[in-house]
């Protein structure tokens, strides 16, 4: 796959990230109705979907080295992003097996790995890294090897230990959350870090769930769809970073509403690891303006109407409350209340050009 | 009902035990706990910084502080361990802190018994500059890290023994709503 990577983009202080074409039309939209409520909607991960995001096991795309690069900023900021408990080394060696043999597979052309015994030759050409290194020698490596390899693939991990009927977060790489803390939810129990969600632990969603990921068995890994809203395609909307994105939200008007406001959309996967027994959880997001979704006529019909019509507590959860309605009346322009088929695909083969008053 | 909240249960003995260590953050047991007639070592906390008077009864021990108690509990659990149920009674803070010693000690979670008495105050973890706020009583409470106006979330961090706290008004900056006393 050519991943045309932009050699220099930033997701924060200008924010000069741009969705090109492709990249548009390549966008995991969420939304299969025109209602959302929280579901367990799982799903198998199999490559090939809606969109060419489904692609992949782990997706890259254009953004690959301004993610990568925006990750890299935070955790020198901020080396806590990055924990894994030590009884987790394993799971940690997992993550890097996986992830290296599936760019390997998929990104042939950016990413190769040979491997002799436990000798392997890692080289990654996009961020320029050439390492050779011994599989379960964690000094032949810079970094401990889950951070190592989270730092070379778009999209937070979280590490899942299974004990006790429940799955702990024993580890993660978080860098471009939508508001929760991986220093003060690690170690936390399923239910427990969903605790602040609204509406799902009364309709069993959780409970549901949980029983599902504990059968997760090795080689079938599943995947869900998540989202929420950002002002500004920022990745590090981290509640450590809150004073620093929070007057953002402050700051959407029926002018600017277009192009601050984002679509932001978690591919989540979950893998059962083969050593450790760990489920791996990738949180892929991608972030869209409202100016580059309204080309996909579909899509601008559905998100208007799943804004107009949400929950009051999930609107609530999900930090809408003060730009929801300017985000409704901008949409409302381009929904002429037709019926629209169900599914998420674009339906488009190519892009509309769209102008706005 | 707060999902991360661990529910805490009134203190009973562990009849699995074969020793018993209760540990408090008050100076005396509260009334609620009903002592049972078998041998139980006893630590609690006087807050006075002169010297502790010797209990008559041996197996009781007083500290000066709970930092005092806390950072004498390790050396407590380094030996004769096998067998023994520790029931941590106190401030929610304090009971977790006991918890995360006992683990780190090898202590299983079935043999640590939580029970929360006392005050409803809470220690808080500033989410931006991770310093703690410790007895909290008001759901807005200013940083003493960072300086940050903290409202109190209801999300619970065993590990951290601790509420998440945000700053208030990061949105707007200066609009801060009055803080209510909410943990006494």
């Amino acid at each position: 796959m050519n991943l045309n990577l932009k050699p220099d983009e930033t997701f924060r202080g200008d924010f000069s990230t741009r969705n090109s074409d492709t990249a548009i039309l390549r966008f995991p939209f969420p939304f299969h109705d025109d209602k959302y409520m929280y579901a367990v909607n799982l799903e198998p991960h199999v490559r090939g979907g809606p969109t060419a995001a489904y692609d992949a096991i782990f997706d890259l795309d254009e953004h690959y080295i301004g993610e990568c690069r925006d990750r890299a900023l935070t955790l020198a900021e901020d080396p806590l992003r990055c924990q894994v408990l030590p009884h987790m080394i394993e799971a940690e060696w997992d993550t890097l097996e996986l992830l290296m043999e599936s760019l390997a597979f998929d990104y042939p052309e950016h990413f190769t790995l040979t491997k002799s015994g436990t000798d392997r030759h890692w080289v990654n050409r996009p961020l320029g890294l050439d390492r050779n290194f011994t599989f379960g020698d964690a000094s032949s490596l810079p970094l401990p090897p889950f951070e190592y390899i989270t730092r070379q693939v778009q999209g937070d991990f979280t590490l899942h230990d299974q004990r006790e009927n429940t799955l702990f977060m024993d580890g993660g790489m978080v860098t471009s959350q939508a508001d929760w803390s991986l220093n003060f939810d690690l170690g936390m129990t399923f239910h427990e870090w969903h605790g602040p969600v609204p509406v799902a632990h009364e309709l069993g969603v959780f409970d549901r769930a949980l029983a599902y990921l504990m059968r997760l068995p090795y080689g079938k890994p599943v995947r869900r769809l998540n989202w929420t809203l950002t002002v500004h395609p920022r990745l590090d909307t981290s509640p450590e970073t809150y004073p620093i994105w929070g007057p953002d939200k402050a700051t959407i008007t029926p002018a600017n509403v277009g192009a601050h406001m984002c679509l932001r959309v978690e591919l989540q996967t979950l893998t059962r690891l083969p050593r450790s027994n760990a489920i791996l959880f990738g949180i892929r997001g991608y972030l869209i303006r409202l100016d580059e979704l309204v080309r996909v006529k579909k899509w601008a019909m559905r998100l208007h109407r799943v804004l107009r019509d949400l929950h009051p507590g999930i609107a609530e959860y999900k930090g809408t409350s003060r730009y929801r309605q300017t985000i409704v009346d901008y949409l409302g322009a381009f929904d002429d209340g037709s019926i629209i088929s169900p599914g998420t695909g674009s339906e488009q083969a190519s892009l509309r050009e769209v102008t706005t008053a | 009902m707060i999902k991360s909240r661990p529910l805490y249960r009134p203190f009973t003995l562990d009849v699995s035990g074969r020793a018993h260590l209760v540990v408090t953050d008050q100076p005396e047991l509260p009334e609620m706990v009903d002592l049972p007639s078998v041998d139980l070592e006893i630590f609690t906390v006087q807050t006075v910084s002169s010297e502790i008077e010797a209990p008559v009864d041996g197996n009781r021990r007083a500290f000066h502080a709970v930092v005092d108690l806390l950072a004498h509990l390790p050396r407590r659990l380094a030996n004769d361990k096998i067998g023994l149920r520790i029931y941590a009674i106190g401030t929610e803070a304090f009971v977790w802190d006991v918890h995360n010693i006992a683990r780190a000690a090898g202590l299983g979670s079935a043999e640590i018994h939580l029970t929360h008495a006392g005050s409803l105050r809470r220690r808080v973890y500033c989410a931006h500059c991770k310093t703690m706020s410790e007895d909290v009583t008001d759901n807005i409470v200013l940083c003493p890290g960072c300086g940050a106006s903290l409202l109190v979330r209801d999300h619970f961090s065993r590990r951290l023994a601790a509420f998440m706290g945000v700053k208030v008004d990061a949105e707007i900056p200066g609009e801060i709503p009055a803080a209510e006393s909410l943990y006494q």
